[in-house]
């Protein structure tokens, strides 16, 4: 289990210690709330680490439409920023459900992106606000949407030697995010939906992700078009449901059986369309 | 563990210099047994209960899953740092008060969750739901959670005005419905 710890002060030192061809590889080191578990429970045999807290990468920035989030920013200080709050209330109340406060005090958004676990409470809203990632390696930068990013449980298409420079959300946009677990703290969601608005769109303002299916976290596109406009009828918002429910393949694991879950997909949906839709009111003015 | 570097951090206001520290060394073993600071306690060493918590700068953080050398040139503050403080008296006594001390297993974790709740809140505390929630990553096996609110509550001064609510500690689907 031994391996060798670095603290790069530049991007050029850490993309040389993140070395593509080394074997055994090195790892990007952010928060470490799950890598370093993983790696003491022998599931990754790391030959060294590379810590990123010495990077300028704890940031956080408004420009323009945009919120800019660094890759190493605390998932506490994201929640506490009041920014987040008031354009962003649908992220913002999944940013509260990440495991625990000590451990948000160090995990990070970048470290929870690239982990892409099918169970993660930040991609379904992320995925709903249509985010997208500057990813830098000793290549340069791209910038990839979120949705072509991730593609599997765990899987991404981030390169060995790429660190994840920035998150970019659009603001504001309404939105909420429900979930359901065993225990209301520090446990790991069954089912979590996110809706959120966007301003203009002309075959739905809605966007919809849902966490909990078989593979990751996944937009709903059925169940968007069955929601025209902004403030939708009763029986469009069971249309939206009876697609999600019968368009989705969900996961069945000791956490939850399937057909609990597309239960609960239908439930957490409809309450978040009716919350998304009245903070929409609230927001009304103050969006661009 | 020839050839490992010293780390130097301070530990409760003190700079500490610590021979041959590994890479693979957690914050939480440095505390325990390369400083002899046994009141920070390891329970799941996953991440999962809160019984290792300290405060890094200041903020509440599982020791469980820190690397002691990214605490270099950190400040570091167990229970023992507390002791004597008029925080460590504040949180004494509400714990006192409400009779939130069983076996005590978990109570430097949720001492140190406290503190750094209560800084980081200050003036405005949120509601009692809210904070009942962010101590939501400390465990209990006594089940005393009831009367550990109750001291947070007081140690903020969020009002307690009646039982606490129930959704405080049933499962109810994510957020207000």
């Amino acid at each position: 289990m031994a391996y060798a710890l670095h603290f790069p002060r530049s991007f050029e030192e850490a993309f040389r210690l993140l070395d593509p061809q080394g074997q055994p590889p090195a790892l990007p080191l952010a928060g470490g709330t799950d890598l370093l578990p993983a790696v003491e429970a022998g599931r990754w045999h790391p030959g060294a680490l590379v810590s990123l807290s010495r990077l300028p990468l704890a940031t956080f920035e408004r420009a323009g439409d945009e919120v800019l989030i660094g890759g190493t920013l605390p998932l506490r200080r994201l929640e506490r920023e009041p920014a987040i709050g008031e354009l962003l209330p649908g992220f913002a109340e999944a940013l509260r459900e990440v495991g625990s406060v000590p451990l948000r005090h160090r995990a990070t958004l970048g470290g929870n992106v690239v982990r892409a676990s099918p169970a993660s409470d930040l991609l379904p809203p992320l995925l709903a606000l249509e985010a997208s990632l500057d990813l830098r390696s000793q290549h340069g930068r791209r910038r990839v949407a979120l949705v072509d990013f991730l593609r599997g449980s765990w899987e991404t298409t981030l390169q060995r030697g790429e660190l994840v420079e920035r998150i970019r959300v659009p603001v504001p946009r309404p939105g909420s995010y429900r979930w359901q677990r065993v225990r209301p703290a520090n446990d790991i969601s069954q089912v979590g939906v996110a809706t959120a608005l966007v301003t203009s769109d002309a075959r739905s303002p809605w966007r919809i992700a849902a966490g909990g299916m078989e593979s990751h976290p996944q937009r709903l596109s059925g169940a968007e078009a069955a929601l025209p406009q902004e403030d939708p009828s009763p029986g469009e918002i069971e249309e939206a449901v009876h697609r999600a429910r019968e368009g989705t393949r969900l996961k069945d694991d000791r956490r939850a059986g399937e057909e609990y879950r597309r239960h609960l997909l239908g439930v957490l949906l409809r309450r978040s369309i009716t919350s998304t839709v009245e903070r929409a009111r609230s927001m009304k003015g103050r969006r661009t | 563990m020839t050839g490992e570097p010293p780390l130097t951090l301070r530990v409760n206001g003190e700079e500490r210099t610590v021979p041959e520290v590994a890479a693979d060394t957690r914050l939480l073993d440095l505390l325990r047994w390369r400083l002899g600071l046994k009141g920070t306690k390891e329970g799941c060493r996953t991440g999962g209960c809160g019984a290792c918590t300290v405060l890094v700068n200041g903020e509440s953080v599982l020791s469980c899953l820190t690397l002691a050398r990214e605490m270099e040139r950190q400040e570091v503050t167990t229970v023992e740092g507390l002791t004597g403080t008029p925080e460590a008296e504040a949180v004494q006594q509400a714990f006192a008060e409400a009779g939130a001390v069983q076996c005590g297993y978990c109570t430097p974790g949720f001492v140190l969750a406290l503190v750094s709740l209560r800084r980081e809140h200050g003036a405005s505390p949120p509601d009692l739901p809210t904070l009942a929630n962010e101590l939501g990553g400390n465990l209990c096996r006594c089940t005393g959670y009831y009367a550990i609110v109750r001291a947070l509550a007081d140690l903020l001064g969020v009002p307690v005005t009646s039982e606490l609510p129930k959704s405080t500690f049933t499962v109810e689907p994510g957020g207000s419905p």
